[in-house]
Formats: structure tokens, sequence, C-alpha cells
């Protein structure tokens, strides 16, 4: 990380890092995934970690996932999620 | 001198491919290319077809060239600077002795294996180390005449093999595949090692300890210099006779690095490939290069030795800490084997320039023969590198042709200090006719640079330095280019919190 420039920070200048990216996921019948497809490009799931839920902000715009820990093939470590409310699957990195 | 001339179509040194012309400021074509070789042009310099190479995986399109070797040899000397200091002043020895921090004068950096026996460790501020071991002798680090040491041992060991990998002050790795026919057995191999470095040579051990030592007679049979011309100034004595000297060899350098760690001062330790897995499965975990917060977890796990960690699964591994753990358990099961990557000692490089109206003036000559060391000095495959041995060659007219060759005492990448006795033999022994093609070729090179001593610990700092000012000047000018800040850094908004994109974001970098 460089060294603080002493600018001051705005909001408007903030980009949040590790932004979601929507993949199609196939499931086995335990709801866990084994493939995942980002661009085009379909990984097997070589290995599934942790498992835990998120539960918040229901008092403005509710936030329900599904988080789950995960090794791709060929060492590729991220961690996907499923958005309850909308349904739709995320990757991000851990 | 000539006005300006066009490059020539086909140069007289003979090399289309990897050469560049550079204009000079006086307007003058200067070439500076790859090496001569003997027996090929009027000067008798050959083409590049020619080179012999000494072989190794080449890099794609760049002058750096890579020599690999699996089986290693870690040469360890333990706290490096301060036997540097006691090799330059041997009263030193025995004494309780401790070396200042080059960053913070206030406190201690290595301290004697005697000053430890009074409490004094690293760390420690002077009045606190003063007060346990009123005895104790303080020096100031010396970086610049450590870098040196450590260049002269290198220096040393690249006439032993050409793959010489330096990691830090004390510690290199020397590639020994192939070195069989020339030396003989592992044994021998370390052994020629430890002559070259060592106060002595004690027959080396087996990892396992059972076939004990073999004592090898006639040594200097064994060293035949791998380089007879690129020994260092003083001869291969200059790197050696370093007291504390740990060797150990193994295939890849981890396994080199451990058996080094685990052997004695004069008692090199020889792991056969037989014998690695079982000599790793027994070793702390404590030896792999992992960060110290790593480590604390490891302990806290209660994974005390390599093969600990070897039993579990590497997945296990790698869900906990990430692309590091992939790394550990490949290393502690034996899985990976990081060859030693040696920089090839640099090819000769040249640099040329032709007169049209040949020229008989010294001043002249002399300008030329400046400029030629300069844009030789210049050359990319210089860098990291002092110049040893320097050749200049004339053609003159009527096709007779002069040459002079110096070997600089004290290497050097200062243009005066390499132009100076060029002056000196140009006075001597002139050409005795007018110059039409005049070339200046480094021949030979010692490790390390004045410019900037790449093991200093002062100076990475002032490298850090100097990175900041360049990134806040390449800042400024992208700004300046293209109306909008290109470079962000990263903070920190919620590092912990459980919804990932929301702990940290972008924010422009504006120095």
């Amino acid at each position: 990380m460089v060294a603080n420039s002493r600018t001051s920070i705005r909001v408007d200048r903030l980009r949040p890092l590790n932004l979601p990216r929507p993949v199609n996921i196939e499931l086995d019948h335990h709801a866990l995934p084994t493939a995942v497809t980002s661009d085009n490009k379909r990984k097997a799931v070589e290995s599934v970690g942790e498992i835990w839920q998120v539960d918040d902000e229901w008092w403005r715009e509710r936030i329900a996932r599904r988080y789950i820990e995960v090794m791709l093939e060929g060492g590729g470590h991220v961690v996907l999620y499923e958005d309850q409310i909308t349904g739709k699957w995320f990757m991000q990195d851990p | 001198m000539s006005p300006a001339v066009p490059p020539p179509a086909s140069p007289p040194t003979g090399r289309a491919g990897g050469q560049w012309p550079h204009p000079s400021p006086r307007g003058e074509v200067v070439e500076v290319g790859p090496p001569t070789r003997p027996g090929g042009d009027g000067w008798g310099g050959g083409p590049p077809g020619g080179e012999e190479r000494r072989g190794g995986p080449a890099r794609q399109g760049g002058a750096a060239r890579w020599l690999t070797s699996d089986r290693a040899v870690c040469v360890w000397i333990p706290l490096f600077a301060l036997r540097a200091e006691e090799r330059r002043r041997p009263d030193l020895i025995g004494k309780p002795t401790a070396l200042l921090a080059a960053e913070d004068t206030r406190r201690l950096w290595q301290v004697s294996s005697r000053a430890r026996h009074s409490g004094v460790r690293p760390g420690l501020t002077v009045s606190r180390a003063i007060g346990l071991c009123p005895a104790l002798t303080l020096l100031e680090a010396d970086p610049v005449y450590y870098d040196e040491q450590f260049s002269s041992l290198l220096s040393a060991l690249s006439n032993v093999s050409p793959v010489i990998e330096p990691v830090e002050l004390g510690r290199v790795f020397v590639g020994v595949d192939g070195l069989e026919r020339m030396y003989g057995g592992p044994e021998k191999q370390v052994e020629v090692i430890e002559r070259v470095v060592g106060p002595h040579s004690p027959p080396p051990h087996r990892a396992d300890r059972r076939t004990g030592g073999q004592a090898v007679s006639g040594l200097g049979e064994l060293l035949p210099p791998y380089r007879p011309t690129a020994l260092p100034p003083g001869g291969v004595g200059k790197g050696g006779e370093w007291s504390g000297l740990r060797l150990g060899c193994a295939r890849g350098k981890f396994a080199a690095w451990v058996a080094a760690s685990r052997a004695k001062p004069g008692e090199p330790l020889i792991v056969s490939d037989d014998e690695q897995a079982e000599f790793l499965r027994t070793q702390p975990v404590a030896a792999l290069p992992l960060d110290p917060d790593t480590h604390r977890r490891l302990w806290q796990l209660e994974l005390k030795t390599l093969g600990d960690l070897a039993a579990l699964s590497e997945d296990a591994l790698v869900s906990q800490f990430g692309r590091e753990g992939r790394t550990a358990w490949r290393l502690a099961a034996g899985k990976i084997t990081e060859p030693v990557m040696g920089h090839e000692v640099p090819e000769p490089i040249t640099a040329s320039i032709d007169f049209p109206n040949p020229i008989a003036d010294r001043p002249i000559l002399i300008q030329a023969l400046g400029k030629l060391i300069d844009h030789a000095l210049h050359h990319p495959r210089r860098v990291g590198w002092r110049v040893h041995e320097v050749r200049v060659r004339a053609v003159l007219e009527h096709g007779s042709s002069w040459m002079i060759e110096i070997t600089l005492k004290d290497p050097s990448a200062n243009r005066e200090r390499i132009a100076s006795p060029i002056r000196a033999k140009l006075e001597q022994a002139p050409p005795n006719g007018a110059v039409e093609h005049l070339t200046v070729e480094f021949t030979a090179f010692i490790r390390g640079t004045t410019e900037l001593q790449l093991f200093a610990r002062d100076a990475q700092a002032a490298a850090r330095a100097g990175c900041r000012r360049a990134l806040r000047w390449a800042a400024r000018e992208i700004k300046t280019r293209v109306k909008r800040p290109m470079l962000h850094h990263i903070i920190e908004v919620h590092p912990w919190s459980r919804i990932p994109e929301r702990r940290y974001a972008l924010i422009d970098f504006d120095p």
C-alpha cells in the first residue's frame, strides 16, 4: 500500500473493491456448487470450504446471502454467494 | 570529427541484430551492440552466429540469460556483517561485539555470540545493551563494505560454478548440476566450495550420518578454476576464509537451505535424493519461508515439523493459509524443488564509432573514447556489474590496427575511473596512424555496482525513497497528460465488514 497522500477523502471519490461478479452455478443434490461458469469459462469446484449466512440491514435494503468458500480447479480460491432475495449467484475474492 | 553519418547498412562489427545506433551529442553515430568474437571481422571480431553459449534457458528477446540447477549447495554465513567486521579487525574476534542498526543507530542490529551470553540481543537499545554488558564493543554498520565483501564471495564462488544465486547478505545458492565430471560427487563439490569460501576443508557429512565423512586428499587437483579469465581481483582467496560457514547440499533450494541451517560450522550436510523426504519430515516448520503470523498460527495448531504439515491434505492448508499454504505444503512434502537460478555473467559490451575522415588528433580521440565509454556504461546488460577489463581497438588508415587492454585494479562503473588508465596507455603507446574506426569493449565484469549497493540496508531505504519520488513524479505526469488521475491507492473502509465489497475501496492517488 502506498503512503497516505493526506488528500481529503470524499465519498464520491471512493470506488469499492472486490465487487461481486455474477456467475452461473451448477449445484449438486445438497445444493452445494459443483461448477462455476464466469465469462463463458467453466471451472469445476474441487473442494468446498466454509459456509456462512449473512442477514443484515433489514431496516433499509435487506441483505440475505448464503456464502460458500470454494477451491476451483487450477487453484482458484473464491467465495460464492447466493443472493436469497433474487436467487442469483455471485463470485468474490475471499 | 565528421558531421553526422547514417548507421552503416552492414556495420563493421558484423552484427545486425541486437544493436542500436545512438546519435552522439556531436552528431556522430555510435553503435552499442553485442560483443565481437575473435576471428571474424577486420578487428579480429566474429559474427554473432559464432557466439558460444554456456547453456541453460534463455529469456526471449532479452539480454539477461539464466542458468538453472536443481541440485543446490546453500552457502550460509550467519551474521555476515559481523563476520566481515572481524575480517577487517581481527582483534574483535572472541570479544562481545554488536553492530548498530543502519536505520536507527540507537538500536543493535547484529550481536556476537559472546555478547549474547551476556544477555544482549538484536533490537535492544544501546543504553540497555551497555548495561547488560559493559565490555560491549559497538560498531557502526558499513553496508558498502559488507556489500563489497559479499561481492568478493560471489566472485569466488562463480569460479566453482556458473550458477550462483545470492539471496541475502551471507546466503547464496550454488547450482552444482553437471559439475560431477569436473569435481566429482556431491562430497567433493561441497569440499571444493568450502575450500573456496571456508577457513579449512573438513570432510562432509551425509544426512543420515551412516556413511560419515570421507576425507579427500589433494584438494589442489579439485579446484580447476571454472573461468580462469574471470578470477576476482586478488584471486579466489579474497572471497574465502569465512569462519562460521555452514553448507548444505540437496535437491532444490529449500532442502539445501534447511540442510545448511542444520549443518554445523565446518561440517557440511549433504542430503541425497533418497534421503531427502525423510530428512525434511523431521525438520521444524520454522524452516519454511513464511511470514511470522503464519508461523504463529502453525505453532498454535501444534504443527511443529514439516512431517506434521505434509501429513495434512493440501486443500486443508490452502483453505487456511491460501497460496502461502499451498507453497508450504508442497515444500514440506517435497513436491516442488526450486532450482537455483544463476544470472550469467554478461557478455562483453561493445561501443564503436566510425570516422569517415580519419582522426590523428589525440584530444579528439580521447573525447571520442570518453563518449564510447559512456555509451557502453549505459548498456542495460551492464547494470549491476562493475567493469573489470577494457579493450580499446582501432582500425587505422591503410588497414593496420591498434589495440590496448587494461585491467582495472578497482573495478568500476564510473566513466572517469575507466577512462583515466586508458588515457595513460594512449599517451604511452599511441596509434601510429590516423584512426578510421574506434571500438571500446568491456570484456570482464565484477558483481556489484557503485551506483546502488543492492545488498546494503541503507541503500534499500534510499531506493524506497527514490521509488516514492518517482511515483509522485509519474502521478503528476499522468494527470497532466490525461487530465484526470489514473493512479489510485487502497483505503480501508470497513475492514471487518461481513460484506466483502465494503471492506476496501480505491481512492485517487494525488500526491
